[in-house]
């Protein structure tokens, strides 16, 4: 019996010593298995030509061709580039914009502010392929409600061709995307909004700063840590556009909508070139990396100065031991 | 540097709250004066309108010869500090203190030297690479003064700033800003509900009540001379004995008799041809627990009661009584070194002379 007490003493510090370990071990399994392993899967792809003979798939090294190969033979590689970068920074700065321009409307008082509110996360809470679906219905030339309400107006005699036309198709799943995107950096502008105690307007309308002045100097600066999150969400799910282009135009007409992600599954699973596609699609989340981490270091850098000397002061003065 | 003058100002809010009603105030020039009452009696509300933070209903509020009703905060040359400090939690102290100052333009070096003084003075030069949110409250606190300071206001307007702090703190910002008045030479407006900070403090003191101003005098005058019973309930701590009464006559000498008790009142408090026109009504008389002591009658202006002692107190150098006389619960101060203990039956004497006699009807003082 004493034996196996003392045992049992010796085991239970190891269990709780490796706890933690044991504790994560699953979660880093599966985190590992949808992460990690398509990344390095992806990598591998990206480095080989793949070509299929029956049912075997055949994997020839090819280097950092397909990289080259984008920039060089790939004929619709840089416009699909150059289209969907002009999509992202369009999406974003005008959701941004107009999410916090509606934030602040909404957060002020007024009769029936709750529902507008709940009418304006319907957009976001409907499924994006629903919302596609919806905006191809709105924009069709023939019977869309687009072409309808312009006619019955007498803005237009004719119908216009939205999504035939290669600027026009790229305004209208702009637009859609907008429509769809919008509510979201509203709900998470007004959150922050919610956040500022009111008295520091009063505090900055005493110092001075009424109005503009208060919004960028105070409303601004407060929301800043959200709006970098925002920025840093939305760009990249911007990168990530998919079923609006796939449901609207299917890139189209002339590439004018061929945003990269839908270009990357065009390219795997039309082309079957896995091996550009996931090349492609390694230049794509390096983007997106980048991005986030240029982001991060610009808005928090002010901040960080701050807290850094703020934290040398704090030693300097715990070392000549002088607090009140 | 101005004094601020508030002519019949009413408030009401949205929704047919009174919070200010026919307030007549005339602060003067360097003056420090403070607004007391409870919670809720509209203290807030007017060092709000003369900050213009809110509108008035009706009245004229004038700062320095100005009319002010309709001039924008920022150009009404007051500073204000907040219950809650409202330090711009994104800027650095500096920042903070510099803010006023960069938004009318003032050049750098300028803000600089201000800044540096202001944080001199206040002892926060250590902080001013610091976030808001890296202070303790009591730093917070100063950082709300030095950004009041910084721009040269010709009044300051604090509302409460000293109720976040815990009590050791406040008690010597208390004095540290009895002190910024002096130094500063400017007009403070002071709101508390704490009838300690008012009493220490002010030059003056204006006690509200539900929006209205019960009386408007120096803390000791309010104190030996209180208007009405509630100013004498609210001024002084421990609280005042408030006892109904009834005034009776007994050969020449008038008595206030509640109970089985009746206790002296003296001419000194209570002329004769008054007291008769008293005779039979109801009144409250007043006595504060410094003027209860232990032991038989001193003087014969003295009466003594008998009772049981609830609690006994002991604060060190005095000791608080607590028991009840005829139903109604009362408090002595006496000294320390008392041997009074809880559950004691013992003599009290009133000292009658120092009694407060208000009309129970009116709640008025009928004299002194
Ligand atoms: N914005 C407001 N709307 C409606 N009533 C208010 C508002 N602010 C204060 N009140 C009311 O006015 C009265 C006085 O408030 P306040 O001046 O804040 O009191 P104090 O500062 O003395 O505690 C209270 O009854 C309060 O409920
Ligand atoms: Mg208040």
């Amino acid at each position: 019996m004493k034996e196996k007490q003392a045992k049992k003493r010796e085991k239970e510090p190891f269990f709780e010593r490796h706890l933690g370990p044991i504790l994560i071990t699953p979660s880093t399994l599966v985190i590992f298995g949808i992460l990690f392993i398509p990344i390095f899967y992806a990598l591998y792809m990206s480095l080989n030509r793949i070509s299929f003979r029956g049912a075997d798939t055949i994997y020839k090294f090819a280097g950092i061709k397909n990289f080259v190969n984008l920039f060089t033979i790939d004929p619709w590689f840089k416009s699909s580039f150059v289209t969907t970068i002009l999509f992202v920074v369009l999406t974003v700065a005008t959701e941004i914009v107009i999410g916090v321009a509606a934030s602040l409307v909404l957060n002020k008082k007024f009769h029936g502010r709750g529902f507008v509110r709940g009418l304006m996360i319907l957009p976001w809470a409907m499924p994006t392929v629903v919302n596609a679906v919806m905006w191809k219905w709105i924009f069709n030339a023939e019977y869309g409600a687009a072409n309808g309400l312009l006619m019955k107006l007498g803005i237009i005699k004719t119908g216009i061709a939205w999504l035939g036309t290669p600027k026009m198709a790229f305004l209208c799943v702009f637009l859609a995307n907008v429509w769809k995107e919008t509510p979201y950096v509203i709900l998470l502008a007004i959150a922050a909004l919610s956040t500022i105690p009111g008295d520091l307007y009063e505090a900055a309308s005493i110092d001075g700063a009424g109005g503009w002045k208060a919004f960028w100097r105070i409303t601004l600066p407060m929301i800043k840590p959200v709006l970098l999150i925002l920025l840093i969400t939305k760009t990249i799910w911007a990168f990530q556009t998919f079923d609006l282009v796939a449901i609207m135009t299917s890139g189209g007409p002339q590439n004018a909508t061929n945003l990269l992600s839908y270009y990357i599954h065009f390219v795997a699973f039309k082309q079957t070139d896995f091996g550009s596609a996931a090349a492609m699609s390694y230049v794509l989340s390096m983007i997106c990396f980048a991005l986030s981490f240029v982001y991060i270091k610009l808005f928090m850098n002010n901040d960080d100065g701050a807290e850094k000397k703020t934290k040398k002061a704090q030693r300097r003065k715990l070392a000549t031991a002088h607090e009140d | 540097m101005a004094s601020i003058q508030l002519e019949h100002v009413t408030k009401q809010y949205p929704g047919g709250v009174t919070a200010v009603d026919d307030f007549n105030l005339s602060i003067e020039d360097r003056e420090f004066i403070i607004l007391v009452g409870p919670s809720g009696c509209g203290k807030s509300t007017v060092l709000r309108m003369i900050a213009g933070l809110e509108e008035i209903t009706s009245g004229e509020i004038f700062i320095g010869d100005r009319l002010v009703n309709e001039v924008a905060p920022k150009d009404r040359d007051i500073a204000m500090v907040f219950q809650n400090y409202a330090l711009y939690p994104h800027m650095t102290v500096y920042k903070n203190m510099a803010f006023s100052l960069k938004l009318r333009k003032t050049p750098k070096a300028e803000i600089d030297e201000k800044v540096r003084a202001a944080a001199k003075i206040l002892d926060i030069e250590a902080l001013l690479d610091r976030k808001p949110r890296a202070l303790s409250g009591g730093q917070r606190q100063r950082v709300a003064l030095g950004r009041a300071m910084v721009r040269n206001p010709s009044a300051f307007l604090l509302d409460e700033p000293l109720s976040n702090l815990d009590a050791k703190l406040r008690t010597s910002m208390r004095a540290e800003i009895t002190k910024l008045h002096q130094q500063l030479g400017t007009t403070f407006v002071y709101v508390t509900h704490d009838q300690t900070e008012a009493m220490t403090m002010g030059d003056r003191i204006a006690v509200i009540k539900d929006g209205v101003i019960q009386q408007i005098d120096t803390p000791q005058n309010l104190y030996d001379h209180p208007a009405n019973l509630f100013v004498g309930g609210f001024i002084g701590s421990p609280q005042m004995n408030l006892i109904d009464a009834t005034v009776k006559k007994v050969a020449d000498r008038f008595f206030a008799t509640f109970g089985e008790t009746d206790v002296l009142i003296p001419p000194q408090v209570m002329g004769a041809d008054v007291a008769a026109s008293y005779e039979g009504k109801s009144i409250v008389i007043g006595i504060r627990p410094e003027f209860i002591s232990e032991g038989g009658p001193h003087s014969d202006c003295d009466t003594t009661i008998a009772g049981d002692i609830d609690l006994a107190e002991s604060m060190g150098a005095e000791k608080f009584i607590y028991f009840v006389c005829e139903g109604y619960p009362c408090i002595a101060k006496v000294p320390g070194k008392s041997g009074i203990q809880t559950g004691d039956h013992v003599s009290l004497t009133i000292d009658c002379s120092k009694m407060h006699i208000f009309d129970k009807e009116s709640g008025l003082a009928i004299s002194h």
